[in-house]
């Protein structure tokens, strides 16, 4: 029996969801928060291939986006006594339309113009963050309380956990869906060739302008889930190191493959976390891999699953019985 | 005060020219920039850095040893990161040089990391401050200030009257063209990394009397980079010297006048407003590649 | 009523006039053939009538409607669609999922009903689907479905383009040289193919070409260009006997007076 063509993303997947399912049964505090925050970074690393990967929009904000998501949750929950039930999601709405907006004048931008404009207004908000005191506390950052999750379960860890986990299925989901119809072949137009989208009828103001808005939809639940769980929300954890681990995800994992974003964020937070202690070996190892997979491996790790593996398909349609 | 804001905001605006000019000079010839180039200037300041602490030799020997180390280190980039990607489109680029300054950064760290200090100068120029207008100045702010200049018209001459200046401009207008000319087309890549990085070094070097090397420096120099070539037009490289010097003196008045933590905010501003009211900067946009 | 109409259409580039004055008429059903030497302005005028880009003055019209200031993306969701003298098939799909691509604007399903699977979504694509095969099926490349976009020679890349064009069922196919890269063979093929898209879907077809046995055969009539001005419009036989266009593409005959004593 020919095991190679059973290898498809959605039996990896499944398996790595029946891995993360079964993660707090053995695992302790520490393993379980890094296995959250690698659930946070999928959620990420979904939303930027979808821009960056499918879409070949190289936008620099979605490191900004997320930080905009933690701060907003951490705002609506301490300042205005939200529940994060309220907080969460508002705050993922706010970012997406934040994004959207930012996005409207990037969108006659291309290429390294793009690029250059998405640094610098990171870098900016990056400042803002810093410097809004009133309403940031500035370099210190806001604290936030844990998530009550009575009456499920008394652990915040646990239950924490598995919301983040519902919310990462959810979403991978629901952009493997997007992905497998006219959206998909529309995004990928949109990268391959502008004048050939544009010529078969697809309205690039609209399509770029619906990748931005689902990254930064993405982004922002991704900040409002990380939040309570590092307990503070502080603005060196969006600069731009944040934007590069992510790229670094993104490039290994695969661009043009949300298998691949999966794979890229469980693959390096554990490196991430890893290495926390020697940022100069962070810098060096996650630098060194976006170049390496660059110049060796161009299409990630997915790309040699594709090459190995028959079945590993991800198509950007569905597939019928009779047809 | 205005007075000395201005001149700081020269002398900061003068770096920041020297700094955009390596990295106009590489754009011209390859269409593509280098998000690495501020990188390239934290590490040749720091070569420097060690030559004078650690080696003993006397500043303006660092300071003539910076061109040659320097531009040993851009070709070494071109060669391993730029060769191999010349025909990949232009996002893979970008991400490939961020890349690379994020390995650098995290090499520079790891070898220097945090031992970073004012160089002090010795004999060449007297450290003791003038008066202009009433403001001290630093002879060495002069000296940078000076060279960022002569950079630019050498560069300006260069392009305009030389053979291999406008081979320069032959390989960024179209590679392929280049090549059915004779031009060796990977051979005028690799110098203009090599002058590129070159230029960066000796900015460094000139700047380390003034400020703190960090490992840091090099992001938050190309930013400023960054605001002076758009500032002044892509591909421009009398733009890139007025757009560093509008720059610099943007952050001081802002600095001065209105808050100083708004300092650091400048450049970040300037760069989105000219790129969505202004992409083709102030002088148009001399011989842009599609971006 | 005309299906494509341009009217005194000027588009000048600076100090340069890629077109001067152009008027041009094709009826519904209609082959016309573009030809010209280099430069005459010919993938100039596709770009005015898929509104790529715009003229300098003068007007186009889309079935008796002025298309002037429309987007290309709005001009081909009226039934307009094109196909581009450099390959512009997605190399990072299949081939199948370029001709459902092509599909694009006709296919309703909104995002949200997309990320949710909502039947309307599997309507849609099984739509797409059946109508992509046929259409591949009919441009003769059923077996090339699941290959990816960038492993096809670029002859049947060019072809697949067509299908991508042909798919939405448009009301006027703009072809840039779609018979280069094809061999004798292929060209005959091509030749089948526009008088099948012409007489069993009634598409009204404009294409720019070089191979003239292809234009003079195909075309029913040839529309001739020269540095941006129309020389002459008819028939094939009309044009091959017009000195005017031999004169473009071949150069003055040398007057016997110049030659050297």
């Amino acid at each position: 029996m020919n095991i190679r063509k059973f290898i498809t993303p959605r039996s990896l997947g499944l398996v790595v969801l029946g891995v993360l399912a079964a993660l707090p049964a053995f695992a302790n505090n520490y393993w379980l928060f890094v296995g959250n925050l690698t659930l946070v970074y999928i959620a990420l690393t979904v939303g930027l291939n979808l821009l960056i990967g499918y879409s070949g929009l190289l936008a620099f904000m979605n490191g900004t986006l997320f930080g905009v998501g933690a701060y907003a949750t951490a705002i609506f929950r301490v300042d205005f006594s939200w529940s994060y039930g309220l907080a969460i999601p508002l705050a993922a709405v706010l970012t997406m339309v934040i994004g959207v907006i930012v996005a409207l004048p990037a969108l006659r931008l291309s290429g390294l113009y793009l690029a250059l404009a998405t640094v610098a207004f990171a870098q900016f908000i990056l400042w803002v963050l810093l410097h809004w005191d009133r309403v940031t506390r500035g370099p210190s950052g806001i604290q936030v309380p844990q998530v009550d999750y009575a009456p499920l379960t008394d652990s915040f860890e646990h239950g924490h956990y598995y919301v983040t986990l519902v919310v990462a299925c959810i979403i991978v989901w629901l952009t493997a869906n997007l992905l497998r119809s006219r959206y998909g072949r529309a995004f990928v137009a949109v990268r391959e060739s502008e004048v050939a989208a544009e010529s078969i009828g697809i309205d690039l103001t609209r399509y770029k302008t619906l990748a931005y808005a689902v990254s930064a939809l993405y982004a922002g639940l991704a900040g409002g889930l990380f939040a309570p769980l590092l307990g503070i929300v502080v603005p060196e954890s969006f600069d731009l190191s944040q934007v590069i681990v992510q790229f670094a995800m993104v490039t290994v994992g695969g661009l043009g493959s949300i298998a691949g974003s999966v794979i890229g964020a469980i693959g390096l937070v554990w490196l991430q976390e890893f290495l926390r202690a020697f940022k100069e070996l962070q810098e060096v190892a996650f630098g060194g891999m976006i170049l390496l997979t660059i110049l060796f491996f161009p299409g990630g790790i997915s790309a040699m699953l594709k090459h190995w593996f028959p079945g590993w398909r991800e198509p950007l349609r569905r597939r019928f019985l009779d047809q | 005060m205005l007075p000395y804001l201005l001149i700081s905001g020269l002398t900061s605006g003068a770096l920041y020219a020297m700094v955009a000019i390596g990295l106009v000079v590489v754009y011209r010839s390859t269409g593509h920039i280098n998000f690495a180039h501020g990188e390239l200037f934290m590490i040749g300041g720091f070569l420097a850095y060690s030559m004078i602490t650690m080696l003993g030799f006397p500043y303006l020997l660092s300071l003539v040893l910076a061109v040659p180390l320097s531009f040993c280190l851009g070709v070494i980039c071109d060669r391993v990161v730029f060769r191999p990607l010349m025909n990949a489109p232009g996002t893979t680029l970008v991400l490939a040089t961020v890349g690379l300054s994020y390995l650098l950064k995290g090499v520079g760290r790891y070898i220097w990391g945090g031992k970073g200090e004012y160089i002090s100068i010795k004999a060449i120029v007297d450290p003791a401050p003038f008066l202009v207008w009433g403001m001290p100045v630093l002879p060495q702010q002069l000296i940078v200030f000076a060279a960022a200049m002569l950079c630019m018209m050498g560069f300006l001459a260069f392009f305009r009257w030389t053979i291999a200046g406008k081979m320069m401009q032959a390989t960024a207008e179209s590679a392929f063209a280049s090549y059915l000319v004779g031009i060796r087309v990977e051979r005028v890549y690799t110098w203009t990394w090599g002058v590129g990085a070159a230029v960066a070094g000796v900015a460094a070097v000139l700047m380390a009397p003034l400020t703190l090397l960090t490992p840091d420096i090099g992001s938050g120099l190309l930013i400023k980079a960054f605001a002076a070539t758009i500032l002044g037009g892509l591909g421009s490289m009398s733009g890139a010297l007025v757009g560093g010097l509008l720059v610099g003196l943007c952050e001081s008045l802002v600095g001065g006048y209105i808050d100083s933590s708004l300092q650091e905010v400048a450049a970040f501003i300037i760069i989105m407003i000219v790129l969505v009211f202004r992409p083709s900067g102030l002088f148009g946009a001399y011989g842009v590649r599609r971006a | 009523m005309s299906m494509i109409e341009v009217r005194g259409l000027t588009v000048a580039f600076g100090g340069l006039l890629a077109l001067d004055h152009i008027n041009l008429t094709v009826n519904p059903g209609e082959i016309r053939g573009i030809i010209g030497p280099n430069g005459a302005g010919k993938t100039t005028l596709l770009n005015m009538v898929s509104c790529i880009s715009q003229p300098s003055s003068g007007d186009v019209l889309l079935d008796g409607q002025s298309i002037l200031g429309w987007k290309p993306s709005k001009v081909a969701s009226h039934g307009v669609k094109r196909t581009f003298q450099s390959s512009l098939l997605f190399k990072g799909m299949t081939v199948l999922e370029n001709v459902m691509a092509g599909l694009h604007g006709q296919l309703k399903a909104s995002p949200i009903a997309a990320a949710l699977g909502l039947p309307s979504v599997w309507r849609d694509e099984r739509e797409a689907t059946r109508r992509a095969h046929a259409t591949l099926e009919f441009v003769g490349m059923s077996q090339f479905a699941e290959r990816d976009g960038g492993e096809l020679s670029f002859g049947q890349q060019r072809i697949i383009e067509i299908a991508r064009a042909l798919v939405s069922e448009p009301r006027v196919l703009l072809l840039d040289e779609p018979a280069v890269g094809l061999s004798i063979n292929r060209v005959a093929e091509l030749d089948t193919l526009l008088r099948r898209i012409r007489d069993e879907r009634g598409v009204t077809i404009i294409m720019i070409e070089h191979v003239l046995r292809l234009v003079m055969n195909v075309c029913d009539r040839i529309t001739v260009l020269s540095s941006g001005k129309k020389i002459a419009e008819g028939g094939a036989d009309e044009i091959i006997a017009n000195s005017d266009v031999v004169e473009a593409y071949l150069g003055r005959a040398l007057d016997a007076s110049r030659q050297e004593p």
